[in-house]
């Protein structure tokens, strides 16, 4: 790396989930990244949401990294993020972008806050002090706020800000501020930076009751809430107080809960002919937590049109709503809802099975409110000065969803793509971190790990020598009032504590200079920092205790300002005073019983192995061998190309696998980096991240071929899939009765002749979906049917052709092509599982028997065709894989993602990582999507020489393990193992997260957190027992 | 399906018998080694591992004692496998403490034949003793006690076994069954499959059970499970707060005993020894200074507490504990109660099987909801 290549800048302009995912991808691979927010948070949609389906709890830290933790901060991210590699530019606007691919000049316009958050000291007088009141957006105006306010209620720190509207200048809050933190004269600033590649990650404007013309009919009463403000209804930060949901009108508990989906969806008429994909799991899961929250009096009922439960386990968190907490669904169009004089909610609805109007009276009506995407695609394509689809979207390069057309270094993820569930966001963010990545890596430009200065030797045997620096916050006077003088006194008595330093201000450079000064000249091995905000600060203090000669892990900053104030009356001094030297003698004694900690760096093997050589394989063995990542490619078969590359030629949205994957092989076998295995199976492998070696067995021709070894870093589960089987519905007894991707074959290769052909009929969701069989959607084959059937009708419209289903599964974008075939004249019939089409055959045809529910009368059809939507199995071979990688595969037989939300490419064993179809059934753009998207998680590991593994590990005193093998079960990270020939347990270090579970299962500390021995908390507790110090006053 | 086989004896007879029995199995190959409770040379009787036939003659399974809960000695003979086949006669609360080693990995149950005997209680080591100066035999022992009498001269069985619920040991191969056997009668039960392999080896032929075992059995068992819930109450009575607690072990003198005897005590070094706990000269000052004065030596309650929290889970209610106390301190209750609570919580039952997984030894994201604060 040569010192004058500039580090590689990725502007990241949207921080919500897949925003700050991107970002941390990046900022992971070295690269410095600016992530800004047009709102004054970061956290976007997620911020609001404190559960989270599937476990119905909040999982967001699951996106942090596993390793190299020490160069980012691992605390709740609903608070906030902290990384070396990223600055956070909240309530900031991305204004203007010029020049081009890799040399991009930004023009960013900070929004005035009206508060310096560098000073305020958040006890928030002013807000007290604010006469103004308005509704709060955080809790979508179901609670009010000031116009200083706070806008998310758990960030921290706290940034608070002037709402400029309807702010009355008044002036209290100023004239309360201690600090001097708030200048009403705040100006918007703009900055320029420049930056080699840009991330769109803006989301999308939701479906608003207030905007949009058609949500008149059902917002009829305060009690009709959207599904995002019924999240604040769920929250202790909301309006959930004393176990009750409570209606917004009136406080009182809402026990009828009614759901109406689609809000501002599928609406041809409104222009708006999408599904947004999410709300369908949304309602499910708020129906489920309404229950759980509001008692298990709360009745729940869902009206929908189909209940879009595509994704990975979403039908069967659908079952269990239904199934164990009652959850009702409806199939319906809800007509209007009437508020009736006492309140209640009166929603009329037609049933389609009965043909008949029904009423139904709720307390509380919920609105499913979607995605309303154009706003800020037309604003991006102004910016970056491109044009719109016709649909009024940006438009991708072919086959990515991630990569902007014709625009190089230029990305987008998340919502922006369309309304994503939080896998996909995650997936994209790591994709688009991918491409960027995969960018700059042409560009002349350099990555960055760490910092500069070396960590200072020690020595760990010499006695403690504890140093303690207090900051007074002199430029601010945050500390005025803290009795520094008694501080001093009492704290150099302290056994061991041989200086004590109290600091005008650590914040200015003289401060700075001082303190190095005084730390240089102290000659102590430990040092405790009492300063403010140690969240944002602790880095830099840090620095200035490592220039001095301190070890990181000996250094311990202490919120002086904050923790030790929380609670007290803010006049009584003395009780701060005295807190203040409780907490830090009681965290100088933990600190004296610390050893230092180090980090240690493993040699990494750079080597991927990518099992399963289909598109998603391919695509990922190609993204890691363009930037340089040797791979090994092993193919089961005699074949590159996988199930699509080898026999689907085209996919509705105009996609030809085929062709793709043509293309695809001949790049892999010229390119020098990849080696193909073919006829190959992986037999056993061994080792951690960074160092496998894994013996491969070869099968092809009956030929003897020896088996080989390899040696690789990480390893790339893509083992796809292909179409399931099925003897439902007389399949095998007919010629004329075949699957989609039989059928679609035969049109294309000509062998099937529809111009004497009067009726065909679909079956959807054959041996899907259902309990005992495939148990879940494999998300494609309503595609498949669209496809066909449109084919039919092209060929010949008069064809009838009757596609018989449970929910159509046409999310996101793609409902068009469900509205494109209801337009051609395509006939669709619901039907359920007590009430399925049945099949005979007479005189060797079929003869199709079913309930047409518009006209409710039993039809019976002679169909030409009768075509089964048979699903997508997962590949077999998939369980010795995952016994050989000790992965674990879901009920269904694909493999088990370390968290399905948050982690959706990556395994929970270290160093293994999974995409495609090998997760779960997928189309062609989200596997090439998660194929880039692991490859990106594997460059990051194996691109960086070696790895940095934390400094708080756990670790075995294997003299005193009596090999209970307790640790192992307990450990959520796998990072331990028991060792057979050693007979000893061992300890992936970079798969440990110190989390601890292993010191709670053993009982004799042979397992030991470093950094958290018995001995430092049992001092801890001795010194916070001890009694309150006698305060002689100076 | 249990098979029985009837064992009638002669007075003075029954250790010949049992003598006979094992010396079958070595002779037919059954099994390589007994393990069995052998009259000692001079005085006392102590588990011993015998692998000729020759030397089965000073067997004496029924003494009313247990000096130690073999199920450490088992753990001994089996975690590192021998290849041999052992026959093990063991009582109730042994075979239920070596079901929790099995799990903890500390013992394996691999080549063992686990021979379990009704137990009528133990005495105290020194009681026994006594006992066998003043001619005590196990045979008038079990006499006495099927008669629901079982003490001596002043002295009794250990309290432990007086509240123990547990006569018939769970989870054997074979049992010795003396409850609603009758007098001067002994039935072998094969229980499970490797067990009446065994004994078909040892050339047995099966015939029918005792009639109204089962009920005698349960009706023990309901009479010490209530004795046991007035120990209880009366103790939980008696430990209502810390201090309370505190004044009970105030005697204790570190020495560990108690936790050398417990048999799901299995560390290999105990926190307590090691310098974890050897505290500066400063540290006693400060603490005497905090109080004013420092009872020594220091961390005895903490010792007893941190063993809860270790054991709690695991506790079969041996009372190996209270033997061991050199200074009388009862201790046995505090486990017992405990470990009853604990055990509840978890719906987990130290002993029952060897299959089911230990509390806390298994991770499940939706457990224990009301310390976690999770709502759901």
């Amino acid at each position: 790396m040569s010192e004058k290549k500039p580090t590689g800048k990725v502007l990241v302009a949207g921080a919500g989930i897949s925003g700050i995912k991107a970002a941390i991808e990046l900022a992971e691979t070295g690269y410095q990244v600016l992530l800004t927010d047009a709102s004054t948070q970061v956290g976007g949609i997620l911020a609001k949401l404190d559960y989270q389906f599937p476990t119905d709890h909040c999982g967001m830290c699951r996106m942090l990294p596993m390793v190299g933790r020490e160069y980012s901060s691992e605390y709740c991210m609903r608070k906030s993020l902290y990384h070396e590699n990223i600055e956070i530019l909240p309530f900031t606007e991305v204004v203007n972008i010029e020049g081009d691919a890799g040399n991009y000049k930004v023009e960013l316009k900070k929004k005035a806050r009206y508060v310096n958050p560098d000073v305020c000291n958040e006890l928030g007088k002013c807000i007290e002090a604010c006469p103004v009141e308005v509704d709060d957006e955080f809790n979508h105006g179901l609670t009010k706020r000031k116009a200083i306010y706070k806008s998310v209620p758990h960030n921290v720190p706290q940034l608070l800000l002037i709402d400029k509207q309807s702010c009355t200048e008044c002036g209290e809050c100023v004239n309360v501020c201690s600090t001097n933190a708030i200048d009403l004269n705040a100006q918007d600033e703009v900055e320029s930076r420049e930056v080699h590649s840009i991330i769109l990650a803006s989301g999308i404007k939701l479906y608003n009751l207030r905007d949009f013309e058609d949500a008149k009919s059902y917002a009829v009463s305060p009690d009709v809430v959207s599904s995002l403000a019924f999240e604040r209804m769920l929250s202790g930060t909301g309006t959930y107080e004393d176990g009750m949901i409570k209606r917004p009108s009136d406080g009182k508990p809402a026990k009828k809960i009614a759901w109406i989906q689609c809000m501002g969806s599928r609406n041809r008429r409104q222009n708006r002919d999408y599904c947004s994909s999410v709300c369908c799991m949304f309602a499910l899961k708020e129906a489920v937590l309404a229950k759980e929250k509001g008692g298990p009096d709360v009745e729940t009922t869902i009206f929908y049109m189909d209940m879009r439960t595509f994704g990975k386990n979403f039908q069967r968190y659908k079952e269990n709503a239904v199934e164990e907490h009652g959850v009702k669904l409806i199939r319906c169009r809800v007509q209007e809802v009437i508020r009736k004089p006492d309140g209640t909610l009166q929603v009329r609805y037609f049933d389609p099975l009965t043909n008949e109007f029904f009423f139904e009276y709720y307390d509380l009506v919920v609105l499913s409110t979607g995605q309303a995407p154009f706003e800020d695609h037309k604003k991006w394509a102004g910016l970056i000065h491109t044009d719109l689809d016709p649909a009024g979207l940006l438009t991708t390069e072919p086959y990515s969803k991630v990569k902007l057309a014709g625009k190089d270094g230029l990305f987008m993820c998340g919502s922006l793509m369309g309304l994503t569930d939080i896998s996909e966001a995650m997936s994209s963010g790591i994709a688009a971190a991918g491409e960027a990545t995969n960018f700059l890596t042409s560009l002349d430009v350099s990555r960055k790990f760490g910092d500069d200065t070396p960590e200072p030797k020690t020595n760990d045997r010499s006695a403690p020598k504890v140093a303690v620096l207090v900051c007074q916050c002199g430029e601010f006077a945050g500390a005025e009032g803290l009795d520094t003088k008694l501080l001093e006194t009492e704290l150099r008595k302290v056994k061991d504590v041989e200086a004590v330093h109290i600091v005008e201000s650590m914040c200015s450079a003289e401060g700075e200079q001082e303190a190095l000064e005084a730390l240089k000249k102290s000659g102590c091995n430990r040092l405790l920092i009492g300063a403010c905000q140690p969240y944002m600060y602790r880095r830099k203090l840090k620095d200035v205790a490592r220039k001095a000669g301190f070890n990181s892990s000996l250094v311990q900053v202490f919120d002086i300002l904050g923790v030790s104030r929380r609670g007290l009356h803010e006049d009584d001094k003395t009780a701060w005073t005295r807190r203040a030297i409780k907490e830090i003698k009681s965290d100088i004694a933990s600190m004296k019983e610390k050893p230092a900690l180090h980090v240690q760096s493993q040699p990494i093997n750079e080597t991927a192995l990518v099992i399963g050589g289909g598109i998603s394989g391919m695509q990922s063995a190609l993204s890691l061998a363009n930037r340089g990542i040797p791979v090994h490619l092993v193919e089961k078969s005699a074949e590159l190309g996988g199930f699509a590359g080898n026999s689907i030629a085209s996919t509705i949205d105009g996609l030809a696998p085929m062709e793709m994957a043509k293309d695809m092989k001949l790049r892999v076998f010229e390119h020098k980096k990849i080696d193909v295995h073919l006829n190959a199976q992986v037999e056993q492998t061994e080792g951690t991240l960074g160092s496998f070696e894994s013996k491969i067995v070869y099968n092809g021709n009956g030929e003897e071929t020896k088996p080989i070894y390899l040696h690789h870093g990480a390893t790339i589960m893509a083992t796809g899939g292909h179409e399931g089987k099925t003897d439902e519905y007389g399949y095998g007894q007919a010629d004329n009765i075949m699957t989609q991707f039989e059928f679609k074959q035969g049109l294309e290769s000509g062998e099937i002749d529809l111009s004497e052909t009067e009726n065909v009929v679909m079956i959807q969701c054959v041996g899907s979906r259902e309990k005992g069989k495939r148990e879940y959607c494999s998300r494609i084959c309503c595609m498949w049917a669209m496809a066909n059937a449109l084919k039919i009708k092209e060929k010949n419209p008069d064809t009838r052709v009757f596609v018989l289903y449970r929910d159509v599964m046409t999310y996101g974008f793609l409902e068009q092509y469900y509205t494109k075939a209801r337009l051609a004249g395509v006939i669709f019939v619901s039907y359920d599982l007590e009430n399925r089409p049945e099949v005979e055959i007479v005189e060797g045809k079929p003869v199709v028997k079913f309930t047409e529910s518009v006209l409710d009368r039993p039809l019976e059809v002679s169909p030409e065709y009768l075509i089964l939507s048979t699903g997508v199995d997962p590949e077999p071979s998939n369980k010795d894989i995952a016994e050989t990688f000790k992965v674990d595969l879901n009920r269904d037989g694909f493999f088990m993602e370390a968290d399905s939300k948050w982690r959706p490419v990556e395994f929970q064993q270290m160093g293994t990582f999974l995409s495609g179809v090998a997760h779960s059934p997928m189309p062609l753009p989200d596997v090439i999507m998660q194929a880039e998207a692991a490859a990106q998680k594997t460059f990051t590991y194996l691109s960086g020489g070696e790895i940095q593994t934390a400094r708080v590990t756990s670790s075995v005193k294997d003299a005193l393990c009596v090999r209970c093998q307790r640790c192992i079960v307990v450990c959520p990270f796998e990072a331990r193992s028991y060792n057979e020939m050693e007979h000893r347990i061992d300890i992936d270090p970079s798969a440990c997260q110190g989390c601890g579970m292993c010191a709670v299962a053993c009982r004799n500390n042979a397992a030991e957190v470093s950094g958290w021995s018995d001995r430092q908390l049992m001092s801890v507790i001795d010194e916070k027992l001890s009694d309150d110090i006698e305060l002689s006053t100076t | 399906m249990s098979k029985f086989t009837k064992i009638a004896f002669n007075k003075g007879e029954l250790n010949t018998q049992l003598s006979q029995l094992f010396s079958d199995m070595l002779e037919n190959n059954a099994v390589d080694a007994v393990l069995a409770p052998m009259a000692q040379p001079k005085k006392g009787v102590m588990q011993t591992l015998v692998t000729s036939k020759e030397n089965l003659a000073s067997m004496d399974p029924f003494a009313p004692v247990m000096p130690v809960n073999s199920a450490k000695l088992v753990s001994s003979l089996t975690s590192t496998p021998s290849g041999k086949r052992i026959a093990m006669v063991l009582r109730s609360c042994e075979v239920r403490a070596l079901v929790e080693l099995v799990k903890l990995k500390q013992a394996n149950l691999e080549d063992t034949l686990l021979i379990g005997m009704d137990c009528h209680g133990r005495y105290e080591n020194t009681d026994f003793l006594k006992f066998q100066t003043k001619e005590g035999t196990s045979e008038g022992f079990l006499e006495g006690a099927l008669n629901g009498k079982t003490e001596s001269d002043g002295f009794d069985v250990a309290g432990a076994c007086k509240i123990c619920e547990y006569p018939e040991a769970p989870n054997v191969d074979i049992r010795l069954c003396t409850i609603g056997s009758g007098n001067g009668t002994l039935y072998l039960e094969a229980v499970t499959e490797k067990g009446e392999e065994a004994l078909t080896k040892a050339g047995t032929k099966f015939a029918d059970g005792p009639g109204g075992r089962a009920d005698a059995v349960k009706k023990l068992a309901a009479a010490r499970a209530e004795a046991r819930d007035a120990v209880f109450a009366s103790y939980r009575e008696e430990t209502g707060d810390f201090n309370a607690l505190d004044d009970k072990l105030s005697a204790c003198i570190n020495c560990y005993n108690c936790r050398v005897a417990c048999p799901v005590c299995y560390c290999k070094e105990c926190v307590f020894v090691t310098d974890t706990f050897r505290h500066k000269g400063e540290q006693f000052i400060n603490w005497a200074n905090s109080k004013g004065t420092l009872k020594m030596p220091t961390d005895t309650s903490f010792y007893h507490l941190t063993r809860i929290t270790h054991i709690a889970a695991f506790c079969v209610g041996c009372g190996q504990c209270t033997s061991a106390c050199p200074n009388d301190i009862d201790v046995m209750p505090i486990f017992r109660t405990s470990a009853e609570k604990v055990q509840a919580r978890f719906e987990y039952l130290a002993g029952r099987s060897v299959d089911e997984p230990q509390p806390l030894s298994v991770f499940d994201s939706d457990e224990l909801m009301e310390v976690t604060g999770q709502v759901k």
